[in-house]
């Protein structure tokens, strides 16, 4: 077993946690990356499709400008959200997010006359290279940033615990080395968690293959509060088919350099969804989306797993082809394009909630542990958003670094968490694979916590995963011993962070009674901006947990009704 | 019989006429299975803990638009839950699942199934397990190069000022995944440490900012005297498994052997000489290539040059007398014209 010291380490090497390393090694702390996948190629960063433009950049009007904190806090947070950070957030963007990028080299695309190439509208977007593919440009200049500045980072590296100091605060994490099979510890001041916003915990989900809830399960075992876990999102048009795809989006974004995107059709052929007409803000549409499929699936002209359709058939090719890559999976199913629609399907996407912080220093409820990015439960996904977190938390925690110890090995820990992950190896089980019992905790949370759910189907839902627990966990067996690259290994870790997420997931959706944007219960139908216009906070306690309800302070944009039925809330 | 005469020649470029002639366009790879077909699965399985590597035989239910990566994890919910791949995204964007496909490199999220496969892991690449290779030689290649952008100027603020046209080349390469399925079909990359060839994929990262008008051409150089780029033999192997579709040797490596040709000569002087040779005589003449590239110490190697004379692959009246052949106009002006263009 390796055991390592540095001054901070960061679980994750996606987009926030690349930047807070970046910047910790900036101000001179030894920073360390451990990466569950490959550093900037696994995560939700390299899905970034296109890069939006805030305050007056590229110049933006003053209605562009506040037309993105609009979007920010009603569309894409439903109002819960700080609305002062997402002021920082934005400024922030404009100042320094662009410049800096652009000066480490990352390309915006250009038109031969030298103009950055924008989608037109209300919100406008720029790419890396091209849209649709703006986070494979973006997040490989992150890693050779990092090889650059010479921080170190371990790959293919997964986290399994949290360590803890004698007075319960978090000060290293122990890891298992998925390709070599050894086990290591990494003694730290602090820790930040950035584990990212999305978890492969449905059957139809964005999150990839390494994604299992880990950062939830993980902070929760240290006693870290929760917030708004229950606030999914979802991607509306998904490729519905082959089933590796069940992340590749039909973009219903606006196209650079185009008035059109995607447009969406029902079984029985007719369009229920085009950005210009049915999306006042025409970018980033995917509450509005899942709204309109919503009540075609009510009419009972589209399932929420298929049978509707989305493409490009009312645009020229050229058009399309000429900055984005939204022809690629259609040609590469051998349809003709633009002519042909493609079937899609909802895909559970980013979680907007997760672990309650302080935003102005990324703290948790627990010492030690910092979270950035969109781990935190402070707001929903955008690339910008995730790398602005990466700064804060490296402010802060270099701030705080005088009043934090070298964690001392703690040996009980790193005893009790060996001899689990060595359990879970060598346990002569029943022969059930760890991936059939995944599969098992994702069918459950697509039928009975999908998008539409209520609290008959999410107590079932309880049952069932609680079944699972006692039933089906003691018969998990790993049928290969061997440790090198043993995948099937860390699916049966995986497979305990998952149901723990679940778990936290129900009851907080359980608690918020009422419908808010893709929130969706069918017992609870109402938006109901009298009672929960508030966080919904997860505390743990000594004998389970408890909720707390927290408003949310509106100094800059206010809902303007109280109650409406959350399908006619037009955003 | 069919006449051969009537059928109109396919309108493809010359790396995708094989085929087109053998009717192996996307749409047929789509639709050759219908939904339940068994698909006859072959993997390489291999563990550097014990002995040896072995086939396993599989047989998979086809599902609807299915990918090579849906078939693997089939395979491993359904019968050998043990099978090592490695994937993250499944859908073309963090390059981590290439293996190959019948003997050709393929991304297996991207590509769809064939009713007989034989999958194994990536060549030139120290394997793991099963079909997961050590990614640590191409990552170390890729690192040397230092691959970022050192500006000669102060950064003028955002937007700077750049056109698509300065960045066209380098754009295209900004499409790479690094899944290295260029690296492991690269004939010169097989011949191991006979070459110093950084290999195409490494070549493409370095293309990305070597090719940028705003980084430094003097970083470029250092890099490019490791890269060992003249051992690429322009076999277009790595382009025609490229799942991004880069065209990695007209729009990467050529590019890039014209920037050694201006700021590392020495390591051109082979590939200009037979380039001048062959516009000036309108053929390759050897004796003439060994001359310019070895001079007079050509002459200490006596043997082999008796047994070129003898097999008549050298004739030195011809070489000294500058003989050309009819093309030499033809070839001059076409290889002019590819000097001149962009």
């Amino acid at each position: 077993m390796q055991v390592l010291s540095t001054d901070v380490v960061i679980v994750g090497g996606g987009a926030a946690g690349c930047y807070a390393a970046i910047n910790l090694n900036k101000k001179g702390v030894k920073t360390l990356i451990i990466c569950k996948g490959l550093v900037g190629k696994s995560g939700a960063s390299i899905f970034a499709g296109n890069l939006v433009v805030s305050g007056k950049l590229l110049g933006n009007t003053d209605e562009q400008a506040r037309n993105t904190a609009e979007f920010l806090i009603k569309y894409h947070n439903q109002f819960l959200i700080d609305q002062r950070w997402a002021r920082r957030c934005g400024e922030w963007i404009e100042q320094v997010y662009y410049p800096e990028l652009e000066e480490a080299g990352l390309y915006f695309r250009r038109d031969d006359a030298g103009e950055v190439v924008t989608s037109p509208g209300k919100i406008r977007s720029v790419a890396a290279n091209v849209q649709g593919n703006s986070g494979v440009p973006f997040m490989d200049l992150r890693r050779k940033q990092l090889i650059r500045a010479g921080i170190a980072f371990l790959e293919e590296t997964a986290v399994t615990a949290l360590l803890r100091r004698p007075d319960d605060s978090v000060g290293g994490v122990f890891a298992l080395n998925c390709l070599t099979g050894e086990y290591c510890v990494i003694l730290a001041r602090a820790v930040i968690l950035a584990t990212g916003y999305s978890d492969r915990l449905h059957a139809r989900s964005t999150g990839t293959r390494e994604m299992s809830g880990d950062g939830i399960a993980l902070a929760w075992r240290v006693g870290a509060t929760l917030v708004n876990l229950e606030m999914q999102w979802w991607h509306t048009n998904d490729v519905a088919a082959p089933p590796t795809w069940q992340r590749m989006q039909v973009y219903p974004n606006p196209m650079l350099g185009s008035e059109k995107s995607a447009r969406m059709v029902n079984s029985a052929g007719e369009e229920f969804f085009n950005q210009q007409r049915d999306d006042p803000l025409a970018y980033g549409p995917y509450t509005v989306q899942l709204k309109a499929l919503a009540k075609q699936v009510h009419a009972g002209k589209a399932r929420y797993d298929g049978g509707y359709y989305a493409g490009f058939d009312h645009c020229d090719p050229h058009e399309v082809d000429a900055y984005t890559t939204y022809g690629k999976s259609f040609r590469q199913l051998g349809l003709r394009f633009p002519e042909d629609l493609v079937e899609t399907a909802v895909s559970a996407h980013y979680r907007q909630g997760g672990i309650d912080v302080d935003t102005e220093t990324m703290r948790s409820s627990v010492p030690g542990l910092y979270v950035a990015g969109g781990l935190g439960g402070h707001s929903n996904g955008l690339i910008a958003l995730a790398t602005y977190d990466g700064k804060m938390v490296a402010d802060a925690v270099a701030e705080d670094l005088c009043k934090l110890e070298l964690c001392e090995l703690p040996n009980a820990q790193v005893e009790v968490e060996r001899d689990r992950l060595e359990r879970l190896l060598l346990a002569p089980g029943d022969g059930v694979a760890p991936a059939h019992v995944k599969n098992r905790v994702r069918s459950i949370m697509w039928e009975k916590v999908g998008v539409e759910k209520d609290a008959a189907g999410m107590n079932s839902a309880l049952e069932d995963l609680q079944r699972l627990r006692i039933e089906l966990l003691p018969r998990m067996q790993v049928s290969n011993k061997v440790r090198r690259a043993n995948f099937e290994w860390l699916d049966a870790i995986d497979v305990i962070n998952m149901i723990d997420a679940c778990e936290l997931i129900i009851h907080a959706s359980l608690e918020r009674e009422e419908s808010r944007g893709p929130f969706m219960r069918r017992d609870f139908p109402w938006m109901d901006n009298v009672q929960w216009l508030a966080a919904n906070v997860m505390k743990k306690t000594d004998n389970g947990f408890h909720f707390e309800k927290r408003p949310y302070e509106l100094p800059f944009l206010t809902p303007d009704f109280q109650m409406r039925r959350n399908l006619d809330v037009p955003w | 019989m069919v006449d051969i005469a009537a059928e109109p020649a396919p309108r493809v470029g010359a790396r995708r006429l094989g085929r087109v002639e053998r009717h192996d366009s996307l749409e047929a790879r789509n639709s050759q299975l219908a939904i339940g077909d068994p698909i006859a699965v072959r993997i390489r399985r291999f563990d550097s803990e014990a002995v040896g590597a072995s086939y396993q035989d599989f047989q998979v239910p086809y599902q609807k638009w299915m990918r090579v990566l849906d078939a693997l994890n089939w395979i491993a919910e359904n019968t050998s839950s043990d099978l090592a791949f490695r994937w993250f995204c499944g859908s073309k964007m963090c390059g981590s699942c290439a293996v190959r496909m019948n003997g050709r490199e393929v991304l297996a999220c991207w590509e769809a199934v064939e009713p007989d496969m034989t999958i194994e892991p990536l060549r030139n690449l120290p394997v793991i397990r099963d079909l997961v290779v050590d990614r640590t030689p191409y990552e170390r290649k890729v690192a040397s190069f230092e691959p970022w952008i050192a500006r000669t100027a102060l950064y003028p603020g955002f937007p700077e000022p750049l056109t698509h046209k300065e960045m066209k080349d380098a754009s295209k390469t900004l499409d790479c995944i690094s899944c290295m399925s260029c690296f492991s079909a690269c004939p010169v990359v097989g011949l191991g440490d006979l070459t110093d060839f950084a290999g195409p994929a490494p070549l493409v990262q370095l293309a990305q900012t070597g090719l940028d008008p705003r980084s430094d051409p003097g970083k470029l150089k250092r890099a490019l005297e490791r890269s060992g780029i003249f051992h690429c033999i322009s076999c277009y192997k790595c382009e025609e498994v490229c799942p991004a579709g880069i065209p990695i040797v007209s729009r990467a490596i050529e590019p890039l052997k014209a920037k050694a040709a201006q700021l590392v000569p020495e390591m051109a002087r082979h590939s200009q000489a037979l380039r001048s040779i062959v516009a000036f005589r309108g053929r390759v003449d050897p004796g003439a290539l060994v001359l310019r590239v070895q001079g007079f110490r050509a002459l200490r190697n006596l043997p082999r040059i008796l047994r070129m004379l003898v097999r008549r692959k050298i004739n030195p009246l011809k070489t000294l007398l500058g003989i050309k052949t009819a093309a030499a106009g033809a070839a001059s002006r076409l290889l002019d014209r590819e000097a001149r263009s962009p």
